[in-house]
C-alpha cells in the first residue's frame, strides 16, 4: 500500500450536510485526561439517518452534542479536529412549504460565499457554505441551535422545562429563529413598531412589555400571539397528538412519557432543520409507544428529508431506522458502512462480538458470546488498538500499532488489521486465526 | 380462576414438578389520598387478581411494560410489601396445595369452620405475609431479590465483605474468618476473586456491581431468586456476561428464578415460561415456545412486533398501538386492553369511559361537556352545555370516528336537545381460558386473526 | 485455593479494615488542605480550642472559682500594655487576658454540651418520625412546627429568663431551642435514604429494623448533621454570648459576653479594651467554625466522595 489510505465514510461530498473531521474531545479529571472522543471522522448524507451506536463510554454521547456545543467545557477540552455543517437556506419558491424546485423539502443548499460555488478552500472544495461549528462564535451557533440543528433527548421529563406550558416551550423556537415571518403572517406590514419585533424575538424588557399592554399595541401584540398559536398547533399536529389545542395549554408534567417525547419532536422540527441529532430518544419508553416514536421519527424524516443523526446502545432497534451505521469504541470508530452491509457481514472483532450478545433466537441458554474483559480506562491510552485485550484475535501487532479507520469496499469502512493490514511485515490477524 | 400452568422444567429431574411459589387472587392496591385530611379517593390497582405457580428449578419470566404492576407484584412475592387481597404462599407439598386450591374455590361467605380453620394453619405455615418470625427467616433465607439499579442496591458505605457477608451475619451463620472465607467463595462464584472484598461499590463497573448484588443474594444458599430487571441497565456485553452468569448458577445450584423484565427478546432466552401482565393482571401466560410462536392475545402480538430482534427482518412493519392506556385507578369492567387492541370485537367491554376519552380528545366538545351521570360502566347520560356539542356527539357515535366495535356495541343511544344517553353491552370480565397445555390468555377471540 | 490459616484472619481483616478506614481519612485530609477557607478555620479552631484546653497552663487560674474573673483592686482599668496584663483589665481589675483565655474554656464547655444534648434529642425525635413514620411521624413534626415558629433569639431569651440568670440556664434554654433544628434535618434525611434500594436489600436479608437503622439509614443520614453541629459550635456561643450580654448570667462570669457587656460603660470613656478583645473572640469563634462547616459540607458532598 503505497498511497496514504482513504479515512473511510470521509467523502466531505457535496450532499453531505455534517462532516465530522478528526474530532477530538477530551476531559481533565482528577486521574488524568480523558480522551473520550479520541479522532473521530464520518459524513452525515443529506436525507440519510445515520445511526451512531456503541456502548457506555464509548464516546457517542459526546460526539453528538458537539456539534451543538453542548459538552461543558470545562472540564471538556476541544482537543482538535473540526465539525463541518453546509446549512440550508428556506427555499425562497415555497417559503418553507415543499416545491418542485426543493424537492418538497423547503430547503435548498447556499452557494459558498466564497468561491461562488466553484470550490475552494473555505468549503472543503464543495462548493457550498460550509461552516465549523466548533469555532463558530456562540451568536451564530445559537441562530443554528433549533433551527437548522435540532436536538431530541433521551428523558424528555428532563428535556422539557417543567414550568412552562408545551406552547410556550415550542414557541421560543419560533421568537427566536422565526421572528420575521412570524410579523409577517400578523400582518404587521414590512415596518412593524420596533416594540413589536423585540416582543416576537422575545426581547422585551420589563417597561416595554408593561406598555406592549395598552390598547393600539395590545390587539397587535394578540395578533402575533395568535400567529404562533396556530404555528405550534400545527407542528404539534405533525407528530399526530390529538387535539393539539388542547395539548398546547398543558405542562409536561401532565403528559405521558410517549406524548413528552412528541411534544420534543415538535419543538425539534419546527423550523425544519438540516440535521436533527437523536440521543437515545426512545430509551426511557416502554416498547410499544418506543415503537411509535421510531415510526413516527422515520415518516417525518422523510417528509422533511432532514439528515437524522440516531444515537444508540440498541444495535437492534438501529437497525430498524439507519440507513448507515457507525460503531463506535473507546473514542473511535471501528466500523462503518450501509446497515444491512454490517448486519450481514460484520468485520470488527467488536461488532461481531456485539451481535453476538445479543439474545436472540439463535443462542442456546448460557451461550451467549460475552465479549471478555472491560472498556479500557481512556486516560492517556496506549498507543494499541484499543481493543486489543478484549479481542480473540489479537496478535503482536495489534498491540503496537493502533490501525486507522480505513474504506474496505464500498463505503464499508473497519479500524482492523484483520482487513486492512499494515504496511509491514508482521504476522497478520485473521478471523481464522483465533488466539485467546 | 387460577391460572395453573404445568412444567417443562429444563433443570433437575429430581426436583421437577414441585411448586415452590403459589400465588393466588393477589391484589395489590395503593390509596390515592387527597386533601388537606388526606381521604382516600380511590385506588391505583397496580396488582389486580393474579394468580400462578413458580416450579423448583424453573425461570419464569414475568413481562409487560411499564404501570403493568410487575414490579409490584415481584415485591409481593419476595416479601417486601404485603398484599392487599390474596397471597403469595411458599414450600407448600402437593397435598397442601390441592387443599388450598379447594378451599379458595370456594367463595368466602360459603366456607365451612373446617375450611376456615384448614386455611389459617395453611397461611400462617406457608403464607408470605402471614408467616411467624422463625418461619419469616426461613422465608428470607430462600427467597433473595436481585435488584434493577444494582449500585443503588449496596450501601455505598459498606465494603464488599460487609455487603456479602451481611446475610452470613444476620442469621448467625459464620464470623470473622470463617465468614471471610465464604465470602471469597461467593464472589470467585460470580467471577471475583479475594482482591475486592475491602473496595467500596463505587469503585466496580456497572456488571461488577450486579455480581456483587448476586453474590449476595448467593450467601444463604436460596431456593427462589427474584430478578427485577436485573441486567436493564446494563450494556449488552455487559448483560451477556450476567447472563450467563445466571445460567450457570442456576444450572450448578438448582436455582428457581423469578425473572422481571420488560425486555423480550432477554425473557425468550432465559425463561421456561413466561407471563405476560397488562394494567395489573395476568393477559397471557405459557411456556416461551408458546408465547413466542403461538401468542394468543394482541397484547402479546403487538409486543413482540414492537420488540426489536436482531434475527428478525428488518422489513416486518413495526405494529404500533393507537390509544391510551386507561387509568389504573379505573380500569374496564371487561377486557383492559379494548382500548388500544388492533381487533377489538364488540364483545370485549365497550363502555362509558371510552366515550369520554375519546371526548377529550376532540377539540371543543369536551369543554362543552358539563356533566355525565353514570347508571353503571355502560350507561350513562352525556350532558352538553349546548344542542350542537351533543348533536355532534350522537353523529359520531354513529360515523366511522368510533371504531366499528364500538358501534356495534352500542344497544341504544337516544339524543335530547343537550343530552346524549348511551348504553352499551354489558359484559362480564373476561378471564384466561385455557389454549393447550399450560397456555392460557384472557381474551374473547381464540386467535389474532391475520393482520396485512 | 489458598487457605490462610485461621489465627492471621482476624487481624488481615481488621487491618484490611483499618487500611480503609485510614486511606478515607487521608482523602478528607487532603480535600481540606486543599481548601484555604477551610483550612484557615481549622487552624483557629485548633488554636481556640487549645487555648480553652490548657487555660490553665496558660495562665494561673483564678481561686476559689477558676470561672470567675479575678479582681486585682490595685488595677483598676488600666490600659493595655501594663506589665502584668497584657491586654489590660476592666473596671472590676479583672486581667482581660485571662477572660479571653478561660472565656474561651467557658464557650468550649458550652458549645459541646449544647450541641451534644440538641444533636441526641434531634436524632432521637427525628430519627422515630422518619422511620417509623404515620401518626408519629405527624405528631412530632407538629411539634417541631410549634417550636420552629419561634425565633430562636427571643425563645432562648424567655426561657433563661424565666429560670432565672445562671450559666446553666443558658445551656438549658439553648438546648431547647436548638434541638428542633436536628429533628427536622435528620428526618428528612431518613425519609429520603429509607426510599434507597440498599435499604430493601437490607429487609430482604432479613435484617431487623433497628439494624437497618444503624447500618444502612443512620450513617448514610448523618452528613448534613455534622455539617450543622459544626456550625452550631460557633453559633452557640454567639448566641449564648448576646444572652449573657442582657445580663441573663452571672456577673463576674470569665464569660465573652458578660466581658462585653460589663466593658460596654467604658467605652465612651475611652476604655475599648475590656470590650473589644472579648468581642473579637466571640466573633473569631464563630467564624472559625462557620468556615469549617462549609467546608465539611464541599468535603462530605456524596458525589465528591463517590468520584472513581
Amino acid at each position: 500500500m503505497a498511497h496514504a489510505p482513504e479515512p473511510a465514510g470521509q467523502t466531505h461530498a457535496a450532499d453531505a450536510v455534517a462532516s465530522v473531521v478528526g474530532l477530538k474531545v477530551h476531559f481533565e479529571s482528577r486521574a488524568g485526561r480523558v480522551h473520550a472522543v479520541d479522532g473521530v471522522n464520518f459524513d452525515i448524507r443529506d436525507g440519510e439517518t445515520l445511526g451512531l451506536v456503541g456502548e457506555t463510554g464509548c464516546g457517542k454521547t459526546v460526539t453528538a452534542r458537539s456539534f451543538l456545543r453542548l459538552v461543558p467545557m470545562p472540564p471538556g477540552i476541544h482537543a482538535g479536529g473540526s465539525l463541518y455543517f453546509h446549512p440550508h437556506q428556506r427555499c425562497s419558491h415555497c417559503l418553507g412549504a415543499g416545491c418542485a424546485v426543493c424537492e418538497g423539502t423547503g430547503r435548498l443548499p447556499v452557494t459558498c460565499s466564497a468561491c461562488g460555488g466553484e470550490g475552494c478552500r473555505a468549503c472543503g472544495e464543495t462548493g457550498v457554505k460550509t461552516i465549523d461549528l466548533s469555532t463558530l462564535p456562540e451568536k451564530e451557533l445559537r441562530d443554528i441551535r433549533g433551527n437548522r440543528i435540532a436536538m431530541i433527548f433521551q428523558d424528555p421529563a428532563k428535556a422539557l422545562n417543567p414550568a412552562m406550558t408545551v406552547r410556550n416551550q415550542i414557541a421560543e423556537v419560533f421568537y427566536q429563529h422565526r421572528t420575521q415571518e412570524v410579523l409577517e403572517r400578523a400582518r404587521l406590514g414590512t415596518r412593524p413598531n420596533p416594540l413589536l419585533r423585540r416582543h416576537a424575538a422575545q426581547r422585551s424588557r420589563l417597561i416595554e412589555r408593561a406598555l406592549l399592554a395598552l390598547p393600539p399595541l395590545r390587539m397587535q401584540r394578540k395578533r402575533v400571539e395568535r400567529v404562533i398559536d396556530d404555528m405550534v398547533a400545527s407542528a404539534l399536529a405533525e407528530t399526530q397528538i390529538p387535539n393539539p389545542s388542547k395539548v398546547m395549554e398543558r405542562y409536561p408534567h401532565e403528559l405521558s412519557g410517549g406524548m413528552k417525547q412528541r411534544v420534543m419532536i415538535a419543538q425539534a422540527l419546527a423550523c425544519n432543520p438540516d440535521l436533527l441529532i437523536a440521543d437515545e430518544p426512545t430509551t426511557a419508553l416502554d416498547v410499544t409507544v418506543q415503537a411509535r416514536i421510531i415510526e413516527l421519527i422515520k415518516e417525518l424524516q422523510s417528509r422533511h428529508k432532514s439528515a437524522v443523526l440516531y444515537i444508540s446502545h440498541d444495535l437492534s432497534l438501529v437497525r430498524r431506522i439507519c440507513n448507515r451505521v457507525a460503531v463506535m469504541y473507546a473514542g473511535r470508530i471501528v466500523e462503518i458502512g450501509l446497515t444491512e452491509e454490517i448486519f450481514a457481514n460484520p468485520l470488527h472483532p467488536y461488532t461481531r462480538g456485539l451481535l453476538a450478545a445479543i439474545p436472540g433466537r439463535s443462542h442456546d441458554r448460557g451461550q451467549l458470546v460475552a465479549i471478555k474483559g472491560t472498556v479500557l480506562e481512556l486516560i492517556d491510552p496506549p498507543p494499541s488498538c484499543r481493543f486489543v485485550e478484549r479481542c480473540s484475535y489479537a496478535v503482536a501487532v495489534c498491540a503496537e500499532v493502533d490501525p486507522e479507520l480505513e474504506d474496505t469496499h464500498d463505503g464499508h469502512g473497519v479500524a482492523c488489521f484483520i482487513h486492512n493490514p499494515p504496511d509491514m511485515a508482521v504476522e497478520l490477524p485473521s478471523f481464522s486465526k483465533l488466539t485467546s | 380462576m387460577t391460572a395453573t400452568l404445568d412444567p417443562p422444567s429444563a433443570f433437575g429431574a429430581d426436583i421437577r414438578g414441585e411448586v415452590a411459589i403459589s400465588v393466588r387472587d393477589l391484589y395489590k392496591h395503593f390509596p390515592i389520598r387527597e386533601g388537606a385530611l388526606q381521604r382516600v379517593a380511590g385506588n391505583i390497582r397496580a396488582v389486580d387478581g393474579v394468580s400462578f405457580d413458580i416450579r423448583r428449578g424453573e425461570t419464569v419470566g414475568l413481562v409487560g411494560e411499564s404501570g403493568c404492576g410487575k414490579t409490584t407484584l415481584g415485591r409481593c412475592v419476595s416479601g417486601l410489601i404485603d398484599p392487599t387481597r390474596g397471597g403469595v404462599y411458599f414450600d407448600l407439598a402437593a397435598r397442601d396445595q390441592e387443599r388450598l386450591d379447594s378451599i379458595l374455590a370456594v367463595p368466602e361467605p360459603d366456607r365451612t369452620e373446617e375450611m376456615q380453620r384448614q386455611l389459617e394453619q395453611l397461611d400462617s405455615d406457608h403464607r408470605v405475609d402471614r408467616l411467624g418470625k422463625q418461619k419469616w427467616l426461613r422465608y428470607r433465607r430462600n427467597c433473595q431479590v436481585v435488584f434493577q439499579d444494582a449500585f443503588a442496591s449496596l450501601n455505598p458505605r459498606h465494603h464488599v465483605r460487609e455487603i456479602v457477608g451481611r446475610p452470613l451475619k444476620v442469621h448467625k451463620e459464620a464470623f470473622s474468618a470463617q465468614l471471610t472465607e465464604r465470602v471469597v467463595e461467593l464472589l470467585e462464584r460470580v467471577g471475583m476473586g479475594r482482591q475486592h472484598l475491602y473496595r467500596y461499590p463505587h469503585q466496580f463497573s456497572g456488571g461488577q456491581q450486579q455480581r456483587l448484588s448476586i453474590a449476595r443474594a448467593l450467601a444463604l444458599d436460596p431456593e427462589l431468586i427474584v430478578l427485577d430487571e436485573p441486567t436493564s441497565a446494563l450494556d449488552v456485553s455487559v448483560q451477556a456476561q450476567i447472563l450467563n452468569l445466571l445460567n450457570e448458577l442456576q444450572q450448578e445450584l438448582h436455582l428457581t428464578y423469578l425473572f422481571i423484565t420488560h425486555d423480550l427478546s432477554v425473557i425468550r432466552h432465559m425463561a421456561d415460561r413466561v407471563v405476560v401482565m397488562y394494567l395489573g393482571k395476568v393477559s397471557e401466560a405459557g411456556s416461551t415456545g408458546d408465547i413466542f410462536d403461538d401468542a394468543r392475545h394482541p397484547y402479546t402480538h403487538a409486543l413482540l412486533r414492537a420488540s426489536p430482534d436482531v434475527d428478525d427482518d428488518p422489513g416486518t412493519a413495526m405494529v404500533t398501538l393507537e390509544g391510551s392506556v386507561p387509568d389504573p385507578a379505573l380500569p374496564p369492567q371487561g377486557c383492559r386492553f379494548h382500548t388500544r387492541c388492533p381487533v377489538a370485537t364488540p364483545a370485549c367491554g365497550w363502555e362509558v369511559d371510552d366515550v369520554v376519552r375519546w371526548l377529550e380528545d376532540e377539540p371543543g366538545m369536551f369543554d362543552a361537556l358539563t356533566d355525565v351521570t353514570r347508571r353503571n360502566a355502560f350507561t350513562a347520560d352525556l350532558i352538553f352545555s349546548d344542542e350542537s356539542s351533543a348533536a355532534a356527539l350522537a353523529t359520531a357515535l354513529g360515523s366511522e370516528k368510533m371504531p366499528l366495535a364500538a358501534r356495534q356495541a352500542l344497544v341504544d343511544m337516544k339524543l335530547e336537545p343537550t343530552r346524549v344517553h348511551i348504553a352499551f353491552q354489558p359484559v362480564s370480565p373476561v378471564e384466561l381460558t385455557v389454549r393447550g397445555p399450560g397456555h392460557v390468555a384472557a381474551c374473547v377471540l381464540d386467535r389474532m386473526p391475520e393482520l396485512d | 485455593m489458598a487457605v490462610e490459616p485461621a489465627v492471621r484472619e482476624p487481624a488481615v481483616a481488621f487491618a484490611g479494615g483499618l487500611g480503609i478506614r485510614l486511606r478515607r481519612f487521608g482523602e478528607i485530609s487532603r480535600e481540606v488542605l486543599r481548601n484555604p477557607t477551610t483550612l484557615i478555620g481549622l487552624i483557629l479552631i485548633v488554636g481556640m480550642i487549645g487555648m480553652a484546653v490548657f487555660a490553665p497552663l496558660l495562665i494561673e487560674p483564678n481561686t476559689p472559682n477558676p470561672n470567675q474573673m479575678p479582681r486585682d483592686w490595685g488595677a483598676l482599668n488600666e490600659p493595655p500594655g501594663t506589665p502584668g496584663h497584657v491586654l489590660g483589665t476592666t473596671q472590676q481589675g479583672g486581667d482581660v487576658l485571662y477572660g479571653v483565655i478561660w472565656g474561651a474554656r467557658t464557650s468550649l464547655r458550652l458549645s459541646l454540651i449544647v450541641v451534644s444534648l440538641t444533636v441526641v434529642i434531634g436524632l432521637i425525635v427525628g430519627s422515630l418520625a422518619g422511620f417509623l413514620g404515620g401518626r408519629l411521624d405527624e405528631l412530632l413534626m407538629r411539634l417541631v412546627d410549634v417550636f420552629l415558629s419561634i425565633p430562636e433569639l427571643i425563645f432562648a431569651l424567655a426561657i433563661a429568663a424565666v429560670l432565672g440568670p445562671s450559666f446553666g440556664n443558658i445551656i438549658l434554654a439553648l438546648a431547647a431551642v436548638f434541638w428542633v433544628k436536628y429533628a427536622r434535618i435528620i428526618r428528612g434525611q431518613v425519609i429520603h435514604i429509607k426510599q434507597n434500594e440498599y435499604v430493601d436489600a437490607a429487609r430482604v436479608i432479613g435484617d431487623s429494623g433497628f439494624r437497618i437503622y444503624m447500618k444502612d439509614v443512620l450513617p448514610n443520614s448523618i452528613t448534613p448533621v455534622i455539617v450543622q453541629a459544626t456550625l452550631d459550635m460557633g453559633n452557640v456561643v454567639l448566641i449564648g454570648a448576646t444572652l449573657s450580654f442582657i445580663g441573663l448570667a452571672e456577673a463576674g462570669l470569665a464569660e465573652w459576653g458578660v466581658l462585653v457587656s460589663q466593658g460596654q460603660a467604658g467605652i465612651s470613656a475611652g476604655r475599648w479594651w475590656a470590650s473589644t478583645f472579648p468581642g473579637l473572640m466571640v466573633f473569631l469563634w464563630a467564624l472559625a467554625f462557620n468556615l469549617v462547616g462549609d467546608g465539611l459540607r464541599d468535603i462530605l458532598d456524596p458525589r465528591t466522595e463517590s468520584r472513581r
